[in-house]
């Protein structure tokens, strides 16, 4: 019975089942989602809605923006069906794992929640800026060219008469999307770099450290910068540049390992004969899997400040794609007569930031399990 | 102690070619030929083929390479698009970031100090969120835009401070003139940013460790004042990781530096870097890293020679 009415709405089973406040979660998580599926048929953005009211070149970015969203209905759907089995499954109460513990300290961290809520807001705004934009963030209009903030413009506009908040709103995709590419590329070669330095250890080792040594001589930003101005700057170039040399996650798999490997239980594996790859992926990825949560959101925060750095010298991501860091870049020209020009773009950057870092900073000591 | 200071400089050495190496392939991948971009438009095939023998652009790499090198060593490498040395033209620029760099240290420190250290004594309360939550935006916010913002509200609503450039100097030096201190602030404001939350969170952090440690509960219970106990015993000693980590912050400041030179038009090193680069002036931007990778490494060197100066337990032999 659960199953059929969780099928009809997600939440509605779990009335059934006393579980009053994941009936609320549900529900909300529903209202949330309606709401944009609500905003997108409105404004005519939804794929099927606006297939041949508008023209062609929009269409591409509706439709990845509806299909998203149709995904993410799937996702709760399922989620929900999952969740009820899970209730009236239960188990005796077990013993808590580290994860779970992890979770309830982290439901009561303010900072935690508010950095969650900041980067999930930024999330969605990237993955549904079309239904969320007033209209097209590169139109330009020479009719209203540098307007201050008023009502049809609640950020201004630009020296070409772009609406500043749509600019915003869509640079979010920008900013997110090779911030969040470019820092799982650093995760993977930094990964494997720390593990083969961490386990090998001897030559491989020594060459590893120097190299990254090397790396961090000069800022990351300034490698970041000259690599740019070497081989160029279209989206995919960045991403494989910052995540090329942004490396730090070598050092603390490194360390992880290195502080791993002299454990008992490490020997007893390998006297059992497990073979190598099993010892890293079973045995050491999980004890380095906290720290590299950490570093991770973190990272993701770095290499936005630094693609817009980028951007903002005019090295980063050509216009005319809305970009934060190029908003700046066009706004130092205009900054004594159109404040909100630099204002808003930078505000996005920094509240962006903001909520990794304090979302990385909470990660830390919700998972530090020295801190209980 | 005298073997460990011989094998760090080996080690520097090493990165320092390493850096060389990588900085110089790099720059040999560049698409465009330097000649061609020397020689200007309209230029005919005979000058472009002069100009890349002058420079010795048909050499093979490693002869380029060390010709580039050398040439940085005895200063007869001109730099392509300034026509005079590498190093006069990095030596003009280093006074005006120096400066920089050290007001915006300057002032990071005044503030950090005292606020790490409120909000350590004053843990979980208040004065603490306040203090840690306005660290954390400090160094989520980038320098380009707080110094726009500085720019806007200083320079432009209120007209009280000029808003580029570096105004009157005496020799290389702009703030010993009232009008250069004036010029002074905006950048040095928006750079301090970063190190202010840096240094405030690590000020906290170092003295969280110190009131843990055992002889600060001896101090209590031997009826200590607490201001004693805080300032004498606590501070001193949560002081020295913190003033030894200055020197590790040069990256970040170089980086820093970079951006706010280009917003506030401040002629420094930062800006020589970027205007390089577009020029795609090779023999600057070489010297320029390792200039600064040269400086950072003497600078962590003294950082680890002066742990062992402030606390006698640590050797490293």
């Amino acid at each position: 019975m659960a199953y059929i009415l969780s099928l009809l709405f997600p939440g509605l089973g779990h009335l059934l089942l006393r579980a009053y406040r994941r009936a609320l979660f549900f529900s909300l998580l529903m209202l949330i989602h309606g709401g944009i599926l609500a905003l997108a048929v409105i404004k005519g953005r939804l794929g099927w809605v606006a297939v041949g009211k508008v023209p062609e070149r929009y269409l591409p970015g509706y439709w990845l923006s509806t299909w998203i969203l149709v995904g993410f209905f799937v996702l709760i759907w399922i989620w929900a069906i999952f969740d009820v089995y899970r209730l009236l499954h239960r188990k005796e109460e077990r013993g808590q794992s580290y994860w779970q513990i992890v979770w309830r300290r982290f439901k009561k961290d303010a900072k935690g929640i508010t950095g969650a809520s900041i980067v999930l807001v930024m999330l969605y705004l990237a993955l549904f800026s079309p239904f969320f934009a007033q209209g097209d963030p590169i139109k330009m209009n020479f009719t209203a060219i540098r307007q201050p903030p008023s009502l049809k413009y609640p950020f201004g506009t630009d020296h070409f008469g772009r609406n500043i908040l749509d600019r915003v709103i869509y640079g979010a995709r920008t900013a997110l999307g090779i911030g969040a590419v470019a820092t799982l590329l650093n995760m993977i070669f930094g990964g494997i770099l720390g593990l083969i330095g961490g386990f090998y250890r001897g030559v491989a080792d020594a060459i590893i450290m120097r190299f990254l040594e090397i790396l961090n001589s000069i800022p990351f930003f300034l490698f970041a910068l000259l690599a740019v101005s070497i081989f160029g700057s279209d989206p995919i170039t960045l991403m494989i540049v910052l995540g090329i040399f942004g490396l730090q996650p070598a050092r603390i798999i490194r360390s992880e390992v290195l502080s791993v490997r002299e454990e008992d239980y490490i020997t007893a594996a390998r006297a059992i004969g497990v073979s190598t790859w099993r010892l890293i992926f079973r045995h050491v990825m999980p004890n380095a899997i906290a720290s590299l949560l950490v570093t991770t959101t973190m990272s993701i925060g770095v290499n936005i400040i630094v693609i817009a750095g980028l951007s903002y010298l005019g090295l980063g991501i050509k216009p005319p794609t809305p970009d934060w860091g190029y908003m700046l870049h066009e706004s130092q020209e205009f900054f004594r007569v159109a404040w909100w020009m630099a204002v808003f773009p930078g505000f996005f950057i920094a509240l962006t930031v903001f909520g990794f870092n304090i979302l990385g900073d909470s990660l830390r000591d919700v998972m530090d399990p020295r801190l209980k | 102690m005298f073997a460990y200071i011989i094998r760090r400089i080996l080690q520097m050495f090493i990165v320092l070619f390493g850096l060389s190496v990588l900085v110089f392939i790099m720059l040999k991948l560049t698409p465009g030929d330097p000649a061609v971009i020397m020689a200007g438009l309209g230029a005919t095939p005979e000058t472009v083929q002069s100009i890349r023998e002058k420079l010795g652009l048909d050499r093979p790499w490693h002869e380029q390479y060390w010709r580039l090198v050398s040439g940085l060593f005895n200063g007869e490498l001109q730099a392509m698009t300034y026509h005079v040395p590498v190093w006069q033209i990095i030596f003009e620029r280093l006074p005006a970031t120096v400066e920089l760099g050290l007001f915006a240290l300057l002032i990071a420190l005044i503030v950090s100090i005292p606020a790490g250290l409120l909000s350590a004594i004053f843990r979980n309360t208040l004065v603490d969120y306040g203090v840690t939550t306005i660290a954390l935006m400090g160094i989520s916010m980038p320098v380009f835009w707080t110094a726009l913002i500085l720019m806007i509200i200083f320079g432009v609503t209120f007209r009280v401070l000029p808003i580029s450039g570096r105004g009157a100097t005496i020799g290389a030096w702009s703030f010993l003139t009232l009008d250069g201190l004036r010029h002074l602030v905006i950048p040095s404001l928006a750079l301090s940013s970063v190190l202010m939350a840096m240094n405030a969170r690590l000020t906290r952090a170092s003295m969280l460790e110190v009131l843990r440690q055992e002889y600060i509960k001896t101090a209590r219970a031997k009826g200590l004042k607490e201001s004693v106990v805080l300032l004498k015993h606590a501070f001193r000693n949560a002081m020295a990781p913190v003033l030894t980590n200055i020197g590790l912050q040069i990256n970040t400041l170089f980086a820093g530096a970079v951006l706010t030179e280009t917003t506030t038009a401040w002629p420094g090193m930062g800006r020589l870097m970027v205007e390089a680069i577009n020029r795609r002036d090779m023999a600057v931007v070489l010297g320029l890293a390792l200039f600064l990778a040269a400086v950072a490494q003497v600078l962590y060197l003294l950082v680890d020679l002066m742990y062992v100066w402030i606390d006698p337990r640590i050797s490293y032999d």
